[in-house]
């Protein structure tokens, strides 16, 4: 799936929440969600939300599955303080559907893949840059947080235990996270501005992804699909 | 020729009332390489920053003077791991990410891409991802992908913190080539031992000003050395009590002992 090229990727991970949503429940969910989790199995291309993606062992893969089974999880129970259990089962898959289908475009699409793509199809660098460092993000602030707990760890500080010691290490992970995140991006800012990211540039694109015209033909069917689902929504009687 | 000419230049940054450099004159010509030292806090990397025409243009903060560049600029900052994109694959890509983004034909990114691994001794490199790279690696690969856009005037800023001994001989040497290229360098260091065999003119910053300019021959002067900015063996020699002037070089010690 990996190999895919990277609007292929984007399409399919945009159509199967869009599906999650506009199908009806919970059947369409199921579905949905079925497919997004089958699909955070599938070889990964970039480090992902793991740093395991580019691995093809099926360990990595059930990283990302796991990642994305205990992403979803905590939306399932403020669905069920809030609401009854058809209605829980409903907005979960859905929810569900959503947070795999993210997480397995993160596992499965290199940010420089996509900047390729886009600088090639004629977008400007720097929104293309924009999305990607958007894709990257995940896996780069979880390693500086890995990073973190381990410097605590260092200085007597155990991210284990009860309640009140993981909220005292949350406090600990949390403030050195984000003013770090925030030096950074000053500092990235001016190396990429030096190294000729600036707005309105067209680059030069080095190794474009192939894109075939069945890939083409598969990303105008699911969003033909999409807006078919949509208007029988509206349309249909019964279809809710 | 000169490359950069900086004219009475202050600078404040956002929201500070203090300049962080004042009234700084300077000029770097094409082929001649000069080093900023100073004490932390001496005004040397947003000296650089002016000059890489990053300040206040992206970092914000106020300019007074002028500031004038005749060539374009690299800079070359001093953590590696926050200047690599995360956009390539192999050390190949990182270093043509630059020259991709000036939009040149790729058989030009080609050349200048390996010219630069090749200065830098990183063609063993090339395949590597660069987050597999020891911090010294990622400090030369981020150099040759400053190179690789070859820019007419280059700025480092503590180019060596992160290189083994072997790196940093590999660096001051590229500095010399660039120069004999006519390129003009601008750096600003605290392994002020390399300064006498790669800079031509030394520049001494205090609290933002200019306090002395001269030859390397400055980092064994007196009050260079008052100030903890001497060469180790100018320093060891005013340690142990021996009379100025005190030596640059250890040849110089060497005759001076003699």
């Amino acid at each position: 799936m990996s190999r895919l090229h990277p609007y292929t990727l984007l399409a399919i991970a945009g159509a199967l929440p869009a599906f999650a949503w506009i199908l009806p429940a919970p059947s369409g969910g199921t579905w949905t969600a079925a497919v997004a989790l089958v699909l955070t199995l599938t070889p990964g291309e970039s480090p992902g939300l793991t740093g395991t993606g580019a691995s093809s062992g099926w360990r990595a893969r059930l990283i990302v599955l796991r990642t994305a089974v205990v992403t979803a999880a905590p939306f399932w129970l403020f669905l069920l303080l809030l609401h009854d259990v058809p209605t829980t089962i409903a907005i979960g898959l859905r929810i569900t559907t959503m947070v795999a289908s993210f997480v397995w475009l993160v596992a499965a699409l290199a940010p420089a893949r996509l900047v390729e793509a886009m600088v090639a199809s004629g977008w400007s660098a720097s929104v293309a840059y924009l999305l990607a460092a958007t894709l990257s993000a995940v896996p780069m602030l979880k390693a500086r947080a890995q990073r973190i707990v381990e410097a605590q760890r260092c200085r007597g500080l155990s991210p284990r235990g009860g309640v009140a010691a993981r909220m005292r290490a949350l406090r600990a992970l949390a403030l050195p996270l984000v003013l770090s995140a925030l030096h950074e991006v000053d500092e990235r800012a001016l190396a990429l501005e030096t190294r000729g990211l600036v707005p309105g540039i067209r680059r030069t694109p080095l190794a474009p992804p192939p894109d075939s015209a069945v890939e083409r033909a598969a990303r105008w069917v699911l969003l033909v699909a999409c807006l078919f689902a949509l208007v029988r929504r509206f349309t249909v009687p019964g279809v809710s | 020729m000169r490359s950069l000419l900086l004219d009475r230049a202050s600078f404040w940054y956002p929201a500070t009332e203090s300049p962080t450099l004042r009234d700084v004159s300077l000029d770097v010509a094409q082929g001649e390489v000069v080093a900023l030292v100073g004490a932390l806090g001496a005004g040397a990397s947003t000296l650089l920053l002016l000059a890489a025409d990053l300040a206040p243009r992206v970092t914000g903060g106020r300019l007074a003077g002028s500031v004038a560049r005749r060539d374009r600029s690299g800079i070359v900052l001093p953590t590696p791991w926050t200047q690599v994109s995360g956009m390539a694959f192999t050390v190949w890509d990182e270093i043509a990410f630059g020259p991709a983004n000036l939009a040149w034909p790729a058989h030009e990114i080609a050349r200048q891409v390996d010219r630069a691994l090749e200065q830098l001794q990183l063609a063993p490199l090339a395949s590597r991802d660069p987050a597999t790279l020891s911090g010294g690696e990622l400090q030369r690969v981020i150099i040759a992908a400053i190179l690789a856009m070859d820019p007419g005037l280059v700025l480092f800023d503590e180019p060596a913190a992160e290189l083994d001994a072997d790196g940093a001989g590999i660096l001051w040497r590229l500095i010399r080539l660039l120069a004999r290229e006519g390129k003009a360098v601008l750096l600003a260091t605290s392994a002020l031992d390399a300064l006498p065999d790669v800079a031509d003119r030394v520049v001494w910053l205090e609290g933002g000003a200019i306090r002395a300019v001269g030859t390397p021959d400055l980092l064994a002067d007196v009050a260079t050395c008052d100030a903890g900015l001497g060469t180790s063996i100018a320093t060891v020699w005013r340690a142990a009590g021996l009379p100025a002037p005190y030596p640059l070089t250890v040849a110089q010690a060497v005759r001076g002992w003699r």
